[in-house]
């Protein structure tokens, strides 16, 4: 009995030990990023960002930047992260505001003459790739449900309302995702507000679900339990070229778009290594692996239009006005929830 | 008697080392358990509270979550009553089989009935689509409906069955000789006397059905939830001031039916009182009881056993709905991601270890007479009303911005001391049927309060213990709901990985890892029991 309970005793001991032991080990040479950019995507940025610069990284992916958000602002008092990288500004622009990011101005966004359009005017972050919200069709349920009955592709936003795709259409909620919110944000600048509603409401009628998630309508689409979807353009490429899903995709003229974002916490521990990550960022290797592996376009002008999506010059945007979006966020899903009721 | 507790009272302040740990456990139990609390109620300001009402969707989703739980409690419980009369009846053909395949959901991951039938019931489904050819939407509340009665029934059906297997035969056999028919034995006797158990089992099964994050994240599709509510609010928008009233929000209905529970339901025991143990054989069932009971056991089985196979068929299926064909490259993805099982072994062993400690030593705190311990009594029985999503934005609130923030023990910390009920009330059950005189014999051979603890009750307690790490250490590597909020950079577990692969289509390679998950859960059950000796029951719950 007494060697069972010593036994026990120092496996408590040598179990508390273990992970400090690992932490003690750490390098000083590292950055901690944040990344709401898909695994593959990251570590393939990473790898090359260590090769160029000797600096580690120890990366916290989880492809949704709310949570990131959400962490970056409960650790302000003791910042653990160097870089929060990914997510559209949108979700950068409230840590400004409330003081938790370092405002840099990186000289390689200069050099490559980036349109400062996708830089914050106050150097709070710098966007670094483009996405664009699209009409997505799953072509093998097309082909089988919607296209023997000589159904029309859609190919603007207005004619998701045809009464064809009833039960048919799946979209992210506004209530909770970026993406559904740009979306609700980008038919009330197209339409105006009034007008914007009765679009809303007419999509509704289609609507099956409206997913909490954003990657929970790729999902759906992609496995057939909707026919036609609103998400972001790169997620379709993406599927379709790595996972041969039988995907179709179409940028409909004012669509909407995110500017994925990255920006330095204030107070983390390595601020010069963040410096570096975000001149690296700007420079044409990662944005090149970006559009290359995550299908989203990039911010400079010598990367080419990630493989199978739309020529750059073909998009037409809406006009958006971001500070209004963001202003107008919570009464706007206060009255989507009210109007549309799911 | 009161002079007597006085005198001890006056011995054991003597006892320093007694009295240290004692405020040792309290101000540790204050922290890990009260404070996080604490953080999330008051996180939001009043007037946050106040507009609860005005914002329809926080309205929506209460009484959603409201809706669930009476759906969902009154089927489960149902079955579980149905389980429990068959495994109760001996004359009840294949009532051990019955209860055997009713324990496996309980050691299932608590996402796993989800995505099991996602897989067998869904558009792609193996049932509905490749063998029936149906075109089936199981996303949304029908959906989440069925999966938690199967999830939840082996709760009611173990807390049912103690209460009929309890019933004294006799009572049966004299309703019977004074002319009650078959069916009235079991209607007035049976199910008459289970009244009370039927009602706890509700009571549980209910705090379980509201803080069930882990099915309703993968199968309610648009209908929202309380207890997802929280996580898409962090998720998406990074509102924590969101995610803490809805969890707030989630706190009232689960105390009130936990305090329900605990302090007037478990209390009002019906008992028969007899002079003697009896030995008497139970009457026969009635036929067609037994008869309808058997349908139903047989079918719910079936659904149980599609649970496992759904999730282990499609770690070695192609592509699930289109290539049937068996394949092993799910492995080669999993593979990739095992480091994260033992991340999440490591967690499970060290909360384990946690909960067991801490459990025994206040169990041990609890028996003596000393002030206050009513108050640790509270503390330690307190997580079982906290849903994990609770516990877990707690603890992102509390701890984040401390050292704990950002390593993995803030999730051993969290999962340990939510655990902390299973180690403690076994620990404390034990305690009781443990003679005092063994100790007083130890002090008066002069051994002091903590020399009891180790040298008297640890031995005795070791089985209680080793039960109380295996339960933890099973919940903690599946859980989910405290997880998804506390995930730090080099320290992913595997039921996040999961999760994500789960929502991202990858289906096959979260099979496999369910299926690794699910074979850690076996072999540390197989190694408690041969440890502890007897089988260990784990209850499952978040």
């Amino acid at each position: 009995m007494h060697r069972l309970r010593l036994a026990v005793v120092s496996m408590v001991l040598l179990a508390m030990l273990l992970p400090g032991l690992s932490t003690v080990s750490a390098q000083q040479n590292r950055i901690v990023v944040y990344s709401a950019l898909p695994d593959l995507e990251t570590s393939l940025v990473h790898r090359e960002f260590t090769r160029r610069t000797g600096i580690q990284v120890e990366a916290l992916v989880v492809p949704a930047a709310g949570t990131l958000q959400a962490r970056i602002r409960t650790e302000k008092d003791r910042p653990r992260a160097d870089v929060f990288v990914g997510g559209d500004r949108a979700l950068h622009i409230p840590l400004a505001r409330e003081g938790l990011l370092l405002r840099y101005r990186s000289p390689a966004a200069a050099e490559a003459k980036i349109d400062p359009a996708y830089l914050d005017p106050d150097g709070y972050w710098h966007g670094w790739y483009l996405g664009t919200l699209s009409i997505i069709i799953n072509t093998e349920r097309w082909d089988r449900e919607l296209g023997p009955r000589g159904v029309r592709k859609p190919a603007s936003w207005d004619d998701l309302t045809r009464p064809e795709f009833r039960g048919h259409f799946v979209m992210p909620s506004p209530v909770t995702t970026g993406g559904g919110y740009i979306f609700l944000a980008a038919q009330i600048f197209r339409l105006g507000e009034d007008r914007a509603w009765t679009f809303m409401r007419a999509l509704n009628a289609n609507a099956s679900q409206y997913t909490p998630t954003a990657p929970g309508t790729i999902a759906l689409l992609e496995r057939g339990e909707a026919t036609v979807a609103m998400m972001w353009a790169h997620e379709a490429v993406g599927a379709r070229r790595l996972r041969y899903a039988p995907l179709e995709v179409t940028v409909p003229p004012d669509t909407g778009f995110e500017i994925g974002a990255v920006s330095i916490i204030r107070g983390g521990p390595n601020p010069d290594g963040a410096r570096a990550y975000v001149d690296f960022l700007m420079s044409r290797t990662p944005q090149d692996i970006n559009a290359r592996f995550g299908f989203r376009y990039a911010v400079r002008a010598d990367v080419g239009v990630p493989a199978g999506a739309t020529s750059f010059e073909q998009l037409k945007f809406v006009k958006y006005d971001l500070d209004w979006a963001v202003q107008n966020q919570t009464r706007l899903r206060e009255r989507w929830t009210r109007e549309i009721g799911r | 008697m009161s002079v007597l507790r006085w005198g001890e009272v006056r011995r054991q302040a003597a006892d320093p080392g007694l009295l240290l740990t004692f405020f040792g456990a309290a101000a540790i139990l204050g922290l890990f358990v009260l404070y996080p609390a604490f953080r999330v109620l008051t996180y939001p300001s009043w007037r946050d509270y106040l507009s609860i009402p005005q914002s329809l969707r926080w309205v929506q989703a209460a009484r959603n979550s409201l809706v669930m739980m009476v759906i969902s409690t009154c089927s489960a419980t149902l079955l579980g009553l149905v389980f429990a009369l068959a495994v109760t009846r001996p004359d009840m053909p294949g009532r051990r089989f019955f209860r055997g395949i009713a324990m496996l959901p309980l050691f299932a991951p608590p996402f796993m009935v989800a995505f099991a039938y996602i897989l067998m019931f869904g558009r792609q489904g193996l049932i509905t689509r490749t063998l029936f050819g149906l075109d089936v939407n199981i996303f949304g509340w029908h959906g989440l409906w069925l999966v938690q009665t199967i999830a939840f029934f082996p709760l009611a059906m173990i807390i049912i069955e103690g209460v009929l297997e309890a019933i004294n035969p006799s009572l049966e056999h004299a309703a019977r000789n004074l002319g009650a028919s078959e069916g009235a034995v079991v209607r007035t006797i049976s199910l008459g006397l289970a009244r009370p158990g039927i009602t706890g089992a509700m009571l549980v099964v209910a705090i379980s059905v509201l803080a069930d994050f882990g099915n309703a994240v993968l199968i309610a599709g648009g209908f929202p939830l309380l207890a997802t509510e929280a996580w898409f609010r962090m998720e998406g928008m990074g509102d924590l001031k969101g995610a803490a009233l809805v969890v707030a929000m989630l706190l009232v209905p689960t105390t009130a039916l936990f305090l329900l529970e605990r302090y007037w339901v478990s209390r009002r025991v019906y008992t028969t009182v007899t002079g003697r143990g009896s030995r008497i054989e139970r009457p026969p069932t009635p036929t067609a009881l037994k008869w309808g009971v058997g349908v139903i056991c047989t079918l719910a089985s079936l659904m149980i056993v599609l649970v496992y196979f759904g999730v282990i068929a499609g770690a070695f299926t192609a592509v699930w709905g289109r290539d049937w064909s068996p394949t092993l490259d799910h492995w080669r993805l999993a593979a990739d991601r095992f480091a994260t099982l033992w991340t999440s072994m490591k967690i499970g062993a060290l909360a384990g270890i946690m909960t067991g400690g801490v459990g025994v030593v206040v169990a041990f705190l609890t028996s003596r007479h000393l002030p206050l311990r009513q108050f640790l009594d509270f503390l330690a029985v307190l997580p079982g009303a906290l849903p994990g999503v609770f516990v877990g934005v707690g603890f992102v609130l509390a701890f984040n911005a401390t050292v704990l923030g950002g390593t993995f023990w803030i999730l051993v910390i969290a999962l340990g001391f939510w655990h902390l009920p299973m180690g403690y009330q076994a620990a404390a059950a034990r305690l009781k049927q443990i003679d005092r005189t063994i100790e007083e014999a130890a002090v008066n051979l002069g051994a002091t309060g903590l020399r009891v603890l180790w040298d008297v009750y640890l031995p005795l307690l070791l089985r209680a213990l080793v039960e109380a790490f295996a339960v933890s250490f099973i919940r903690a590597v599946t859980n989910v709901s405290i997880v998804v909020f506390l995930i730090a950079p080099g320290q992913l577990v595997a039921t996040f990985v999961i999760l994500g692969m789960i929502q991202s289509n990858t289906w096959g390679a979260a099979a496999a890892l369910t299926t690794m998950l699910l074979l850690i859960t076996f072999v540390a059950i197989g190694a408690t029991s041969l440890t502890a000796g007897r089988f260990v029951r784990a209850p499952a719950m978040g």
